[in-house]
């Protein structure tokens, strides 16, 4: 690591270029074109930011948002068009580029290195600190930093101990830390509960007043109302139009983005048949040797969505894990119907009915860097017509393969692309459509419509919605509290790895959710027979559990 | 990434994956630069680069002999390159080849001296001699494919450790004892016993043995199996992630135990068609000149293609070939060394190129520092 010494860039104001009191322009994207295996994601795309504002970009998934940011920030080189930061011309090779011209870029995967500090992981990579000489200075410096933009974290935490949140925070302090004063974030809130959500919005404010320009990635309309300045939608590549945040209705921007109308859904419910899944007492491991899950009791039956809410990292992981084999259960049951199946393999659960679509995609999910084709086939592969015997039939394969790309609308599948390289949207929309191909007894779904855009979660939802009438018993894992509210058919929270509590949808609030994911189990807030009276253990009353 | 070169400077920019005409044109273009660029030093050290390369094709190729002692020197390679293809394609890291070799050669001589004592020749016990051999390097491998698929140990150092204790049996065997393997009517210089004549694979010309297609069908089996069976798809997206295997029902415990048995399997087999079709003995000398490693490179160089694995092995063995006959002529053998590296770093940086977009150009303005930072993918 070399480099020109550069002015200690973190404290500098960056008011400098507002000189002119004029809102003046931070970044100007002229005819933006980026292609892909001869197809356009970004297709001639102007795009302007201004310091001070707060820039959402909205679009459908695939519709080119994260390849314009990658853009800007150095990651690709356009085919054509050009870039002036600043009212300057430039060409950015790379990131490190775009970094030294005060661009960043917060991707959706964090690059942080586990093992070291917040401090540590600072000072990476950036061109004048001396690895040990500055450490004091430094955690000075990110003390400060974080004060200033509500970014608190403890410098000499290792990034295994945070949490996604906090890692985040980390990714902008470092780039903050590096004098970025264009800040890109790439559906940051996709991975936050909605409190780190309302605080990454409070950091985005302060940022904007004190001058810099941010662009804001995200498929959740309200955020996009509450936070940003003004909204740039994009739909296939093309840009279809800006607009002040004021003058946007949320209808007006949906439309925009799909170029159609939005159906609104009527809640439906459906009788619910008899047990599918039993979870009782089940007690698991996390991954650092630690009990994630203690006691935990569970029942989903035909026909019916069990939602389980929480703020992530409370065990829902370890819970969807435990129960499609993947993670070893230490106490408790798990019964497909009313087979025991607690020490049965992945595969004969697998095969037994039960589906999955973990929270992991690009690793679990999929094999990242194998072709869709063969990721729609992951489970597939073993029954006819696939495979005949030992074989594997490739043109059944393809076929299939086909199929549910016009089924499930996956786009932007080309030849022999990794998997890896399609838009988050739709990777998801593939885990999907392999699952639910398979026709499951029971799904389990964990987060099943992050980063899907508006259109695709209705369409998700949907599906789930039909799934269940059909029969299915579908045991949704979530974050977002409106999803939960909106399909379950039964809520249960969860909270340090112990159901906090269990509610019929009708009568669950944000505010009691809220609640109960937070540990709390005030009663004076549930006016039903929702709220537990004495703590998680009051939890198994409503289940006749045995031990 | 970007590099300074004054007012210029060099990017480079992962791109995206190129069509199937381009790759397939690659390595051939590939070759024919690296073998430019050997002519190139070649003629700047004094040779001249038209003939080495004339004679270089001569001797490996030129005429029957030249050609048959080309392809007997290329089985044993086809089958160590496949031996790495199928384990590096699950990103098993099997660099035991050579041990495996030596393990199958052990078994072979051993079970064919064993069968000729007793009277058992002919097909019966080749067949039986090759499935020792086979089955030798399989059970070599999967000693050091347990710990890895239970304890996950690192399989570079068991199977390069496993190496030097093989090598250590076969020379026990001939030069320090008086086993079973050792021919007692030579005390002063030890060499291996020779197993019944019958039990030599059927010769067709000069030394041109059936060994060759039995290679050649190892070949065809591994491409077909890893394309078309349950167990090949198994391999490829284990090899791509593990954890998605997982999530999938599979097995990956097993897999690596059968993919490291496989490739033990490959190299073992080739240890017991050298003893059956070349040497005719355990010849510790003959087995230990690193046709194990060897098959590394040719894989490498076969991209990891079964197939490929075919014609990379007999250009190597045509180079190993020409070396002799070289020196003779006055060019040193030491430039049939270079070419081949030359032709390994040239396929090698062909195939990064494929993947990367590389153009030089100008400088933007201002002068700014640059770090040395890996672009993230
Ligand atoms: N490196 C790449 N190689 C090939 N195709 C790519 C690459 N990156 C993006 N694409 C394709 O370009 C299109 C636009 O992708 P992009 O990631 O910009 O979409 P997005 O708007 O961010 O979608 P999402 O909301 O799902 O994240 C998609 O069809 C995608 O498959
Ligand atoms: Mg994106």
């Amino acid at each position: 690591m070399n480099g020109d010494p550069t002015p200690a860039a973190s404290t500098a104001e960056p008011e400098t270029s507002e000189a002119g009191g004029e809102p003046q322009e931070a970044a100007r994207l002229h005819a933006i074109t980026k292609s892909f295996f001869g197809v356009p994601a970004n297709d001639r795309v102007d795009f302007d930011l201004r310091w001070g504002e707060i820039h959402a970009l909205l679009g459908e998934n695939g519709a080119g948002k994260s390849t314009l940011c990658s853009v800007l920030a150095g990651l690709y080189h356009p085919d054509s068009g050009e870039i002036h930061l600043d009212g300057e011309r430039v060409d950015l090779a790379s990131p490190q580029q775009a970094l030294e011209h005060g661009v960043g870029m917060v991707y959706q995967h964090f690059r942080l290195v586990d093992r070291f500090t917040v401090a540590e992981n600072l000072a990476l990579g950036h061109p004048e600190t001396g690895f040990v000489a500055s450490r004091r200075s430094l955690e000075r410096q990110v003390a400060e930093l974080g004060r200033r933009y509500g970014l608190e974290v403890s410098p000499k935490a290792a990034i295994w101990q945070l949490s996604v949140g906090e890692q985040q925070r980390v990714e902008i302090l470092k780039l903050l830390y590096r004098g970025v004063r264009i800040l890109i974030l790439d559906e940051p809130t996709a991975v936050l509960t909605p409190q780190e959500a309302q605080s990454l919005f409070t950091t985005m404010r302060a940022m904007a007043a004190d001058g810099q320009a941010i662009i804001f990635v995200s498929h959740k309309l309200d955020e996009v109302l509450e936070v940003s300045d003004r909204v740039t939608v994009l739909r296939d590549g093309e840009r279809v139009g800006s607009m002040e945040t004021a003058d946007a209705d949320p209808a007006a921007l949906a439309r925009m983005m799909v170029g159609r109308d939005l159906s609104t859904r009527a809640r439906s419910r459906t009788e619910a048949g008899s047990a599918a899944l039993s979870v009782k007492g089940l007690t698991a491991d996390g991954d650092r040797g630690i009990e994630a899950l203690r006691e935990v009791d569970l029942e989903v039956r035909e026909s019916q969505i069990v939602g389980v809410a929480g703020v992530a990292g409370n065990g829902q992981r370890e819970l969807a894990e435990a129960i499609v084999g993947l993670r070893r259960s230490k106490r408790g049951q798990i019964f497909l119907g009313d087979v025991d199946i607690t020490r049965t393999s992945t595969l004969q659960r697998i095969k037994m009915g039960l589906g999955f679509v973990p929270e992991d995609r690009m690793r679990t999910g999929m094999a990242g860097g194998l072709p869709l084709t063969a990721n729609l086939a992951l489970k597939a592969y073993r029954q006819p017509p696939l495979s005949k015997g030992p074989l594997v039939s490739k043109r059944a394969v393809e076929e299939r393969a086909r199929t549910l790309e016009k089924q499930f609308d996956i786009r932007g599948v080309r030849w022999a692309m990794p998997t890896s390289l399609l838009s988050g949207g739709n990777i998801q929309r593939a885990i999907l459509a392999r699952e639910l191909s398979a026709r499951p007894k029971v799904l389990v779904a964990a987060a099943p419509t992050r980063g899907l855009d508006v259109a695709a979660i209705e369409a998700i939802r949907q599906i789930l919605l039909d799934e269940r009438d059909a029969g299915t018993a579908i045991l949704m894992i979530s974050e977002d509290l409106e999803e939960i509210m909106d399909l379950s058919d039964e809520i249960v929270v969860l909270y340090e790895g112990q159901i906090m509590g269990r509610l019929d949808p009708d009568d669950a609030t944000p505010e009691v959710l809220g609640m109960l994911m937070a540990g709390r189990t005030s009663d004076a807030d549930a006016e039903a027979d929702a709220g537990p009276d004495a703590g998680p253990d009051a939890a198994a009353e409503s289940s006749g559990d045995s031990a | 990434m970007s590099l300074p070169l004054g007012a210029f400077e060099l990017t480079v920019e992962r791109q995206q994956i190129p069509s199937r005409l381009v790759r397939m044109a690659a390595p051939t273009a590939s070759v024919a630069f690296g073998l430019l660029v050997g002519a190139v030093i070649i003629w700047a050290s004094g040779q001249d680069p038209i003939l080495a390369y004339t004679e270089m094709a001569k001797k490996g190729f030129g005429g029957r002999l030249a050609l048959t002692g080309t392809l007997v020197l290329a089985t044993p390679l086809i089958l160590t390159g496949l031996a790495a293809v199928v384990a590096f394609r699950m990103k098993i890291w099997n660099i035991g080849a050579e041990g495996q070799l030596i393990l199958g050669a052990v078994a072979s001589s051993g079970v064919g001296l064993w069968l000729g004592d007793n009277g058992i020749g002919g097909p019966v016990g080749i067949v039986l001699m090759l499935a020792a051999g086979a089955g030798a390097g399989a059970l070599w491998a999967g000693l050091a494919a347990l710990p890895r698929a239970y304890l996950n140990t690192d399989e570079v150092i068991s199977t390069l450790m496993l190496n030097f204790v093989a090598l250590g049996i076969m020379n026990y065997l001939i030069f320090s004892s008086f086993s079973h393997w050792r021919d007692p009517s030579r005390a002063t210089f030890p060499v291996g016993r020779f197993v019944d004549d019958s039990m030599f694979l059927h010769r067709f010309t000069g030394r041109l043995h059936i060994g060759l297609f039995i290679a050649l069908a190892a070949a065809g089996a591994l491409w077909w199996a890893l394309r078309s069976t349950r167990w090949g798809f198994e391999v490829w997206v284990t090899g791509d992630s593990p954890r998605a295997a997982l999530y999938s029902g599979m097995r990956v415990d097993r897999k690596i135990l059968s993919v490291l048995m496989v490739s033990g399997a490959f190299a073992g087999l080739g240890g017991g068609i050298e003893v059956g079709g070349v040497l005719g003995n355990l010849d510790p000398r003959a087995l230990s000149l690193g046709v194990g490693f060897a098959g590394i490179v040719v894989a490498a160089l076969a991209r990891l293609s079964p197939l490929g694995v075919i014609p990379v092995a007999i250009l190597v063995a045509s180079f190993t070939n020409a070396k002799p006959g070289l020196q003779v002529l006055g060019i040193p053998s030491e430039i049939v060394t270079l070419l081949e590296g030359i032709l390994f770093l040239c396929i090698v940086g062909g195939e990064w190129f494929l993947r990367n977009a590389v153009r030089l150009q100008r400088r933007a303005a201002g002068p700014r520092p640059v770090g040395v930072e890996a672009a993230p993918s």
